[in-house]
């Protein structure tokens, strides 16, 4: 069967060429060593004229290099013809001479350290360049060259005593074994190598035009197998029968395919090439999509090997071209389906009918499970390139391709539940919304718009989803609206508080501070977060640090500090967030650990600036902290306060030095700023804290800094009359009204709120609008001591209470002298505060609503 | 005024028949001339009972619609159909009322239900069909506005039922009759029913409890503000955790009521410690359903204890006293309301000052010179405020005695010894 054939009608002509094959293997191989001579000499003029150029190209340098222009339009125009060849053909093949080059360097010198490596590189690049299948010629000739000259060495190694040293026979070694595992994938070039060197070399290189694409495709694989099959091993077909491509052999070739998968020593890129002729040739939608199906589980196949390499981009792309191709055979051949449960048919010869009484063809196979992998793929390659190149830019555009078919996914399987009878498993659906939900939840509504957009445009005409209108989603809060509550009424576990996280991260993201926090707490996650899995836990404290990054946008510096406090106080934001590993000092983390937690980082695009995080947790520690520093003062219970660890911490540090040159990064600013707060001079704390660069990255920058310059102001008058009250007597409002550069009714406020809290021993004169400090209220050293004796003693009585509770079940309701909490259920917040918060003294800061009780902390990290 | 009217809110949380007295209050409100404002009510009224077998109250209701001079003939059938459904009603349950008027056979009922039925099966052949006519024929006569008589049918149908969907509904109807009765001993008690089945059967439907809980909340605004005895028991009701999640979570206008009755509730308590603890709830509760609700009576609430702006406090109160008078529930309480709000601004007021302008504090509390002067007076013998008037100054002068660290240390170990006693006594057990 030869490519002059195929003009004709190529399928009855392949067909008896196949029982011809079938009937007798030596003919099959005569023809095949025909076909190839009838190939290389109608070739031969066009490849010539190709490999001098690219030879050419090699050894050009200088100022020939402007020549290229030229030349790379001349094989621009072979290339319009020839499909398969890309624009950077010259380049790699440029590359690959020059890897060439070094080999054969290597060689002179006899350095096999070298020639291993540059033999791996050679490797590389050339199944990079002969993705059609062919290998370049110069491979081939490199191959056997190089080849010849190891055969060379080793015989001489044998007679000469002298011993070589380690790293040369290392390399010596390895390239021996390469280089039979090579040279047996590609037998047939290297045999007609050898046979005759020249007549190879000019042979065709490039993959005929595509017209004859097919057939001359078979005709390589038939002699491959046959070949193969002389050498008495087999990769492909059954027991020495060559493999022909035709419509009718396509199921036998699908399962060789399948049998073979997961064995070792199969060559996948083979059978993804086999398969690629086949889904050519396939006529009938139903051998199409069974093509396309197990073209795409070898795909994925690929990259199962090692969990730690992600696909490679092309086959990537392919593998989302062959979905899109997959939906696009459903849509327009509605009476096939491809569903989880469908039985295996088993005949290869008969493709299955159309039964009476039946509505569709079912095919196996789980088109949500391929969608999903596509994502993970795209998210392990993206975790594995370096986010400030421009290729994870370029990678990241193909997010919205991946967007647009994980729509056309659910538009397919609600088309598939619209049909009862077929009992789709809500799980898959469910799955495949939860998908497309992870891939908008945590953008501005901006960009969810334009993802929405081109999802809508390849979605095919007068499709509408059920699950989400195309009217009712334009706008991406309803969008996410519908996702979740779809999600919340006919999901459970783990995705329905996948759902949740995801609406709270959205509508913290969009300013809606309260109603992300009211949601977070009805959805009494804190409290069952350390039983999900960990990635669960990730989104958990993502999305609890965006709750708090919103609070402080609103200026609610109290809610923010809490919320961010368990996160940030941990010192540990990063694996919290799984944005880095951390080096452990102290616990020893096997490969294992360490591969795991490689495997769950996320992606750079969703990170949060953790320097931004830092940079508002500390702004919030120092408001809530330099007052009250200053209010406990000299007491005995000093310890007993803290608010932020990690900022005392930091504080005591600063302070410690003994010169502080000008703030560098942002937590010298703010280390400035507290220290210049504590003094009373608000201006210049509010001096370094806008000098931070990063407040930039926050949307309406000028609102935030006036913002915090009045939270400041505020704070400082606080923080003055804690500090300085005992050396006054009295103090006009006015005074410190212009210090502060507040209204005096501001004044008046805060001070009132300071008596009324009992912080400040003074009372306000409203004649003369003075505030007047009140005398003999320090306290001597006994007199604290004792204070702090006689709460000691109530903790004790109260820790006793709760143990006893504890231990009894319940059943001691002796205890609860108050009735109940005062707030359980529904908003969770204050069932820690609910005991102590009645007693003064004890000094508890009850958060009211906006106390996150996670603790989903260590275990996240721990895994 | 409008923006703060809460009519709407309410009303999808009443039955139609609560609904009506806060129609008939709206509709009273309007002054006598306005014409067309009067005859919107009408219609409002009439819509709201077109379902219900008032009939005659319908048709004249209709006929003042259409300024008719009697009644549309339909409503003559429709008349003529309740009575003799009526009377159906009534001989269908006839059997099973006359047993239960009976001593004998009311003497030989137990607790359990089943055991009941059983022995009225055997002994008077009672079938349950029985049972459920009562059911409906309560119904029936509360759907006629015979409140009474349906409480009464409602009463034995619950002794008898075991159908517990359809008691859990006599709970609510009978709630509801009692209301409408102003029996509000009775209606609290039915409060305690229904609040207990919503904890109880409905424990694995959060989102049920939820509504039940927000059903029951806004239909125990009745009790709340017309009888004095039960109040206290409500109120506990209602800063009770379930019911104040309920309350934060699907009905936030209730912080008005809730507010409102917290202030005026000041003299009344038995212990000023319950007192003030319920006056920490809900300034907490306010500050945290700012963001969601707002009204005259919360911002005073806001502005007095959050922000310490006894101006805006004062504006805020003459808000709300007209927000109370023009309220349904409120506006018996309106003058009692004033006057404690009145009190909490000048108790926190002499707390915070030690010298105040007595002209300053009479502005302040919306009242004239002397007035303000007597006020104060009374204020210093009420609350034993270490105070004196500095009558040439114009003055008050406080004294604020720092509390002594002996007395902090007293008070803090004072209950000590009680909670361990009762803690050893709970280890012996």
């Amino acid at each position: 069967m030869s490519r002059f054939f195929t003009g004709g009608d190529s399928s009855s002509e392949s067909s008896s060429d196949e029982e011809e094959l079938y009937s007798s293997e030596e003919e099959g191989q005569d023809q095949a060593q025909k076909d190839d001579s009838d190939e290389d000499e109608s070739e031969e003029e066009e490849d010539e004229s190709e490999s001098e150029s690219s030879d050419e190209e090699g050894g050009r340098s200088g100022a020939a290099r402007f020549l290229r222009g030229e030349d790379s339009e001349s094989e621009d125009s072979d290339e319009d013809r020839v499909k398969t060849v890309k624009s950077a053909k010259d380049k790699r093949f440029q590359e690959l001479e020059s890897i060439i080059k070094a080999i054969e360097n290597g060689q002179k010198i006899n350095d096999w350290g070298s020639i291993s490596n540059e033999f791996d590189k050679l490797n590389r690049h050339a199944s990079k360049v002969g993705e059609s299948g062919k290998p370049p010629k110069i491979y081939i000739r490199a191959l056997v060259e190089l080849e010849d000259f190891m055969n060379e060495t080793i015989s001489k190694q044998k007679v000469t005593p002298k011993k070589m040293n380690a790293t040369n026979a290392r390399g010596l070694n390895a390239v021996k074994q390469k280089i039979k595992k090579v040279t047996k994938d590609y037998q047939t070039q290297v045999d007609a190598f050898k046979a005759d060197e020249d007549e190879f070399m000019k042979s065709e290189d490039e993959a005929p035009a595509p017209k004859v694409r097919k057939p001359k495709a078979t005709d390589t694989y038939t002699e491959a197998a046959a070949d193969a099959d002389e050498e008495g091993f087999s990769t492909i077909g059954k027991g020495g029968k060559t493999l022909q491509f035709t419509p009718e052999s396509i199921f036998k070739h699908l399962r060789g395919i399948m049998e073979s998968r997961g064995k070792k020593n199969t060559d996948r890129l083979e059978q993804i090439k086999i398969m690629e002729k086949l889904y050519s040739v396939a006529v009938t939608p139903y051998q199409q999509i069974r093509v396309l199906l197990t073209l795409v589980s070898a795909r994925f196949d690929l990259s199962a090997g090692g969990t730690a390499t992600s696909m490679p981009l092309e086959q990537w792309k392919a593998a989302e071209q062959d979905i899109s191709n997959l939906f696009e055979v459903l849509n327009k051949n509605q009476d096939h389906i491809v569903f989880e449960g469908a039985e295996e048919w088993e005949d290869d010869e008969k493709p299955p009918t159309l039964q009476d009484g039946e509505k569709y063809i079912k095919v196996p196979g789980s088109i949500v499970s391929y969608i999903e992998r596509l994502d993970d793929e795209l998210t392990r390659s993206l975790q594995s390139i370096d986010p400030h190149t421009s290729e994870y830019i370029e990678r990241l555009t193909d997010e919205g391709s991946l967007y647009n078919v994980i729509f056309r996914g659910q538009l397919y399987y609600e088309h598939l539940r619209k049909d009862s009878s077929l009992e789709t498993p809500q799980d898959s659906v469910n799955r495949i919304v939860m998908r497309r939900l992870e891939h908008v939840y945590y953008k501005p509504a901006q960009v969810v718009k334009i993802l929405e957009e081109n999802a809508w445009k390849t979605a095919p005409a007068g499709f509408e989803s059920t699950i989400t209108p195309q009217a009712d989603v334009a706008d991406a809060t309803n969008l996410l609206n519908v996702l979740c509550n779809y999600l919340f009424i006919n999901s459970e576990g783990i995705i329905r508080a996948r759902a949740m996280l995801c609406q709270i991260y959205f509508l913290a993201l969009h300013d809606e501070y309260y109603r992300a926090r009211d949601m977070m707490l009805m959805s009494h996650l804190q409290e069952t977060i350390n039983s999900f899995d960990v990635l669960t836990q990730i989104l958990y404290n993502r999305t609890l640090v965006q709750v708090g990054l919103c609070a402080f946008r609103k200026g609610l510096v109290y809610d923010a500090q809490n919320t961010l406090q368990e996160i940030c106080g941990s010192g540990r934001q990063k694996e919290l967030l799984a944005q880095g590993v951390m080096i452990q000092r102290f616990a020893q983390v096997s490969p294992e650990q360490e591969r795991l937690e490689k495997q769950r980082q996320l992606p750079f695009h969703m990170h949060i600036n953790l320097e931004l995080l830092e940079c508002v947790y500390l702004t919030c520690s120092m408001l809530l902290e330099i007052p009250l520093l200053a209010q406990t003062g000299s007491s005995p219970d000093v310890k007993k306060r803290v608010i932020s660890k990690t900022y005392r911490r930091m504080l005591e540090y600063h302070e410690r030095q003994i010169f502080t040159g000008p703030p560098e990064n942002t937590r010298d600013h703010v280390m400035q700023a507290s220290r210049a707060l504590a003094a009373g001079e608000w201006k210049k704390s509010i001096n370094f804290v806008h000098s931070i660069k990063i407040w930039d990255l926050m949307p309406d920058t000028e609102g935030i800094k006036t913002m915090l310059s009045k939270q400041i102001q505020e704070e400082g008058l606080r923080t003055y009359l804690f500090t300085y009250a005992p050396f006054y007597d009295t103090l006009a409002v006015t005074t410190l009204s212009s210090m502060f550069e507040l209204e005096d009714r501001k004044v008046a406020a805060i001070v009132s709120k300071m008596i009324s809290h009992e912080e400040l021993a003074a009372a306000l004169d409203q004649v003369t609008s003075t505030v007047i400090f009140r005398k003999g209220v320090e306290l001597s050293r006994l007199q604290s001591l004792a204070l702090t004796l006689s709460d000691k003693a109530a903790q004790l009585i109260e820790t006793n209470e709760r143990t006893l509770e504890q231990r009894t079940q319940g059943t001691a309701n002796a205890f609860d002298r108050r009735g109940q909490n005062q707030r359980g259920g529904a908003r969770g917040g204050g069932q820690r505060g609910g005991r102590g918060g009645a007693r003064g003294g004890g000094g508890q800061r009850q958060a009211g609503g906006t106390q996150f009780t996670g603790g989903a902390l260590g275990a996240a990290v721990r895994g | 005024m409008a923006e703060y009217d809460l009519l709407p809110k309410l009303v999808g949380h009443l039955d139609r028949h609560l609904i009506f007295p806060l129609v008939e209050f709206a509709a009273n409100q309007v002054p006598e001339d306005d014409d067309a404002k009067n005859l919107e009510f009408t219609r409002v009224k009439y819509e709201l009972l077109k379902t219900t077998n008032m009939t005659d109250f319908i048709g004249s209701l209709k006929a003042e619609l259409d300024g008719l001079d009697e009644a549309p003939a339909e409503f003559n059938d429709k008349r003529q159909k309740v009575l003799s459904r009526l009377e159906q009603f009534e001989d269908e349950t006839s059997k099973i009322t006359d047993l239960l008027g009976r001593e004998e056979v009311v003497n030989n009922l137990r607790s359990d239900k089943v055991a009941n039925l059983e022995f009225l099966k055997k002994e008077h052949d009672v079938t349950i069909e029985n049972v459920n006519a009562l059911y409906d024929f309560g119904n029936f006569q509360y759907s006629c506005g015979n409140y009474a008589a349906a409480s009464e049918l409602l009463y034995q149908f619950r002794v008898l039922s075991t159908d517990n969907d359809k008691v859990a509904a006599a709970t609510w109807g009978k709630l509801a009759s009692e209301i409408l009765t102003t029996n509000w001993k009775e209606a609290v008690e039915e409060l305690q029913k229904v609040k207990e089945s919503i904890d109880g059967k409905l424990f694995n439907n959060p989102l049920a409890q939820l509504n039940n809980r927000t059903w029951l909340i806004h239909w125990a605004l009745f009790p709340l503000f017309n009888d004095d005895s039960t109040r206290d028991q409500l109120l506990d009701l209602f800063f009770s955790p379930p019911f104040i999640n309920t309350i934060q979570t699907s009905c936030p206008w209730i912080l008005r009521y809730l507010a409102a009755s917290v202030i005026t509730g000041r003299g009344r308590t038995r212990s000023t410690g319950q007192y003030q603890k319920q006056l920490k709830d809900i300034v907490r509760i306010v500050k945290q359903e700012a963001y969601e609700y707002t009204d005259p009576v919360t911002d005073f609430v806001r502005a007095l204890y959050i922000d310490f702006d006894f101006e805006e406090a004062q504006r805020q109160l003459s808000l709300a006293e007209e927000i109370l008078k023009s309220d349904f529930f409120l506006i018996s309480t309106a003058e009692a309301f004033v006057d404690a709000a009145r009190h909490l601004i000048s108790e926190s007021y002499c707390k915070i000052h030690a010298r105040i302008d007595i002209k300053d504090l009479s502005a302040r509390l919306g009242l004239g010179q002397d007035e303000g002067e007597k006020w104060i007076v009374n204020l210093i013998r009420d609350t034993r405020v270490d105070a004196k008037i500095d009558y040439k100054e114009g003055t008050v002068v406080m004294n604020h005695p720092p509390s002594s660290v002996y007395q902090q240390v007293i008070e803090r170990t004072k209950g000590a010894f009680f909670r361990t006693q009762v803690l050893s006594a709970a280890v012996a057990r």
